[in-house]
């Protein structure tokens, strides 16, 4: 039988300053029809390239410059455009990272669906709908018929996965191409969404390639998976082999990077640096990896390593595979801090109350986003506060750091009602947040150590410029960057740097809380860990209390001594992070935890069913 | 913002259009050395005399005269000054109230934004040379005159187009991390959110510009401008209409001297936003 799709040595290469740069250099890999191949690696690896030369919707700039991507043996990236757009949406089916954004707002999803049916001779409009309900029925969507005359704005994130699954499967295509399907998505919503596309695979013996960042979850879905580190396919092999016995470093050391949900706590690996840029690539001999490699020799960095066979079908990107095994973690582990036993922070019934759609006079209707919470931190203590969107959590974040008036209720902090602190340089000396998203939290007009040191001009404080910079120094220093950051601009920073930026300027005035609003959400596993480990330290070294808001439980567990779990606006439970992951008492605790893919390959994932 | 600022004096049209204003703005200056007769004088031996390459034309002046027998060359370089003077103050002027204002609606929001976003829409309701010219017929003719008019008429044009600029900058968490870091109000808006809207700004500006020479242009040639007395483009079209037949010249030349300004200023906001624009440059277009 013919393969559903061969990569032979694919290059993707971008022209960078005239050079061309690789960035997926030589992938080789076979995918029988009806099978998961997994693409595993960090954002940069290259993973999502394979999906976009498919497509030929590589950005710009980049092309195939050697090799071959054969879909049943024909090769994509030669075959004339008409071809391929008969491919396209058919034989070869996408499913997209961003729903919401991949369906098109003005349309109803009864006619998207009809369009994309009558593109490839669908003969007639009923045919078309009862293939539509069809489809839709077969990925569980509750009333399919009513569901078609509806927007895609009046469907939640899940729902429009779910349409999006069903659309893709509806040609009965030979391969699907799935893009991170679930990262946009609630943690919740997870196993269904994969469970479905895995159903849909099996139904319709469909080749999948399944992109993604999470090994858990590739252990527990694909057949076949792929480690991709800076362009080049280090490991690759069964799945589970891969994911138990990991051979090549990198697989080792991002599992070891990853805190755990239900084994013992234990300390994180860290990877230092970064995984180079395609810039840096340009000028570096030798293993990629070997910069932050453990088991480094100066042989890695002489030449590229052989693809070596560690067993059968199981092949690794290095020479020194026999030492993987011994990699682990440093025994060290900051994170076990007690925290003090006086309440720093005492939030009692808390409430907020929007009112949505008001005009100037008044009217619209009130959305209570915040019913009732009520909270104590203590002094030093890091508690986390976890909930899928829309559950209140980032309100109560805006309520505790002022951006936000609360509606009812009081907010005590060390024995003062915070509503009624006027004073908003002793509240902002006492209380900091750092923001999710690094980028839009930094002024990209700033520079590091203008940002950093930013509380030192507010209100009538000028403090001159050598206090500044030397306050910049210090801080830089605490969250582990080189002094010479002082003058860069946030435009000139990777994500984590950013990240660690946003944690100094809120450290700038030693405050007592840290509102964290999830703040390792969007960085990789490498960076995160690196992140927690500085939180961690920071708190041993600096004594703050933090309230740590997520949706990833394995992190809270790692990081936190308690947690508070917020479902629809309410604190549904709350208690020691032992306690409460161990024993959930609420049904949404229970949802959430097994939401998350098991540690082991081999171990079942019970949510995860048909 | 300086980084930006430099590479926008190597794109072609910046320069261009810098050339062509700084020549223009030489001539504003210095109009008292360059001009070679007093812009007044009238010599009513020889008018409407065509000018000096042209058959009949006197090589005492250069550019023929007009109706009176004034020194079209003076008078032109003369209404270079009333041109210029008006362009800067104006949108000078239109400037400040439109940014003040845009910043107050957009960083506030809620009632206030209601309120300025409304008064901004109840004034540009009104067609905005028949407001100015309105507004001319209160205030009287003459220079400040002038300016004021269209400083209240055009600061909406700012109001309106900023505001949307603000509000997309407000969205940005490092405002809300500049209130939390304790930044008053003013702190905020003057620090954080000021220097991101300021290139488009600049544009704004630039282009305002030549919208102030062709309205000053306009008030002069219906006579509500900047009074007789003074030299102004406007004024010279009018005088001319008259003697389209007998002289065109006297025509084509202050339409010619308004037409290279509102290019050069044109040119120059085209040129900014290309450059200053964040979107428009990483883009390459």
């Amino acid at each position: 039988m013919a393969l559903a799709l061969q990569a032979k040595n694919l290059t993707v290469s971008a022209r960078i300053d005239g050079a061309l740069v690789p960035a997926v250099r030589a992938l080789s890999f076979d995918l029988e029809p009806g099978r998961i191949l997994g693409l595993v690696g960090e954002s940069g690896a290259g993973k999502s390239m394979v999906g976009r030369a498919i497509a030929q919707l590589l950005p710009a700039g980049f092309s195939i410059t050697s090799g071959a991507l054969l879909f049943e043996g024909e090769d994509v990236a030669g075959m004339p455009p008409r071809r391929r757009r008969a491919l396209l949406g058919r034989a070869i089916a996408f499913i997209p990272q961003a729903p919401m954004t991949s369906l098109n707002p003005v349309l109803t999803v009864g006619a998207q669906f009809d369009e994309h049916l009558a593109r490839f001779g669908a003969a007639s409009r009923r045919a078309r709908r009862d293939r539509a309900v069809a489809m839709l029925t077969a990925a569980k969507l509750p009333h399919a018929a009513g569901l078609l005359g509806q927007y895609p704005h009046q469907l939640s994130g899940g729902m429009c996965q779910r349409v999006l699954i069903a659309l893709a499967f509806s040609t009965d295509p030979r391969l699907v191409v799935a893009d991170e399907p679930t990262t946009a998505l609630d943690v919740t919503t997870h196993p269904p969404i994969l469970t479905l596309i895995a159903d849909m695979q099996r139904q319709h013996g469909t080749a999948v390639i399944f992109i993604t960042h999470d090994l858990r979850l590739a252990a527990q879905l694909c057949d076949q998976v792929t480690v991709m580190y800076a362009g080049r396919a280090v490991e690759s092999g069964p799945a589970r082999a891969v994911l138990a016995t990991p051979a090549h470093p990198y697989t080792r050391c991002l599992q070891l990077a990853n805190p755990s949900l239900r084994a013992e706590r234990r300390a994180l690996y860290v990877m230092p640096e970064q995984m180079p840029s395609l810039r840096q690539l340009r000028d570096l001999v030798g293993c990629h990896f070997a910069p932050r490699c453990p088991l480094v020799t100066d042989e890695c960095r002489r030449g590229e390593p052989p693809d070596i066979a560690v067993a059968t079908g199981h092949r690794a990107a290095c020479i020194r595979t026999a030492a993987t095994a011994g990699i682990a973690a440093a025994v060290r582990d900051d994170v076990a801090v007690r925290a003090g036993e006086q309440p720093l922070l005492q939030v009692v019934g808390l409430q907020k109350i929007y009112t949505v759609g008001a005009g100037p006079f008044g009217g619209g209707r009130a959305v209570a986003a915040v019913k009732r919470a009520s909270f104590s931190i203590a002094e030093n203590e890091f508690v986390a506060l976890v909930g899928e969107s829309g559950s209140g959590k980032s309100t109560i974040a805006k309520l505790l750091v002022g951006i936000e008036q609360p509606t009812a209720g009081r907010i005590v902090f060390a024995g003062e009602d915070l509503a009624a602190t006027r004073n908003r340089a002793q509240r902002a000396a006492s209380v900091q947040m750092v923001f999710q998203d690094p980028q839009s939290a930094l002024n990209p007009r700033r520079r590091v150590a203008s940002i950093v040191t930013q509380i030192m001009e507010a209100g009538s404080r000028h403090a001159d410029w050598d206090q500044r910079l030397a306050r910049t120094k210090d801080l830089l220093a605490e969250v582990g960057l080189s002094a010479d950051f002082a003058t860069r601009l946030p435009g000139q920073l990777s994500g984590g740097q950013r990240q660690r930026i946003n944690i100094a300027r809120a450290l700038c005035a030693l405050p007592r809380l840290l509102v964290a609003d999830e703040i390792v959400s969007g960085l990789d596993v490498s960076i995160q860990a690196q992140l927690l480990n500085l939180l961690a330290r920071l708190r041993a070294e600096l004594d703050f209390a933090m309230l740590f808001i997520s949706h990833d439980l394995s992190v809270v567990r790692h990081l936190c001594s308690r947690v508070l779990v917020m479902y629809d606006g309410e604190i549904v439970e709350q208690g020691p992070v032992a306690a409460v992951f161990d024993n959930p008492q609420h049904p949404h605790t229970r949802a959430l935890i097994s939401s998350v893919p098991p540690d082991e390959p081999q171990a079942p994932w019970a949510a995860l069913k048909a | 913002m300086a980084d930006a600022l430099a590479r926008s004096l190597r794109s072609p049209r910046v320069l261009i259009a810098l050339g062509m204003l700084l020549c223009i703005g030489f001539c504003a200056v210095f109009a008292g050395l360059i001009a070679p007769h007093d812009p007044g004088d009238q010599n009513l031996l020889s008018i409407l005399t065509p000018p000096a390459w042209v058959d009949g034309g006197d090589r005492n002046y250069l550019l023929g005269t007009d109706s009176l027998g004034r020194d079209v060359l003076s008078r032109l370089i003369y209404g270079a000054r009333t041109a210029m003077l008006v362009a800067l103050f104006a949108s000078f002027g239109a400037m400040v109230i439109g940014t003040v204002l845009a910043h107050i609606a957009g960083y506030f929001g809620g009632a206030v934004d209601w309120l300025i976003g409304r008064a901004v829409d109840v004034w540009m309701s009104f067609p905005p040379v028949i407001l100015s010219l309105i507004l001319m017929v209160g205030l009287g003719t003459g220079l400040s005159k002038v300016i004021l008019a269209i400083v209240l008429v055009d600061w909406t044009r700012f109001c309106r187009v900023l505001r949307s600029e603000v509000l997309i900058v407000t969205r940005h968490d490092y405002v809300a991390a500049a209130r939390l870091l304790g930044f008053t109000h003013r702190q905020t808006i003057v620090r954080e959110v000021f220097p991101a809207t300021a290139p488009l700004l600049i544009t704004l500006v630039s282009l305002e510009m030549a919208i102030a020479v062709i309205v000053e242009a306009i008030l002069s040639f219906v006579g509500l401008g900047v009074g007789a007395d003074q030299p102004a483009w406007g004024q010279m079209i009018a005088d001319a209409r008259q003697y389209v037949y007998q002289s065109p010249w006297n025509l084509l030349l202050p339409i010619l001297a308004i037409f290279i300004t509102v290019t050069a200023f044109n040119l120059l906001g085209d040129g900014l936003r290309r450059t200053l624009d964040v979107r428009l440059a990483e883009t390459g277009r």
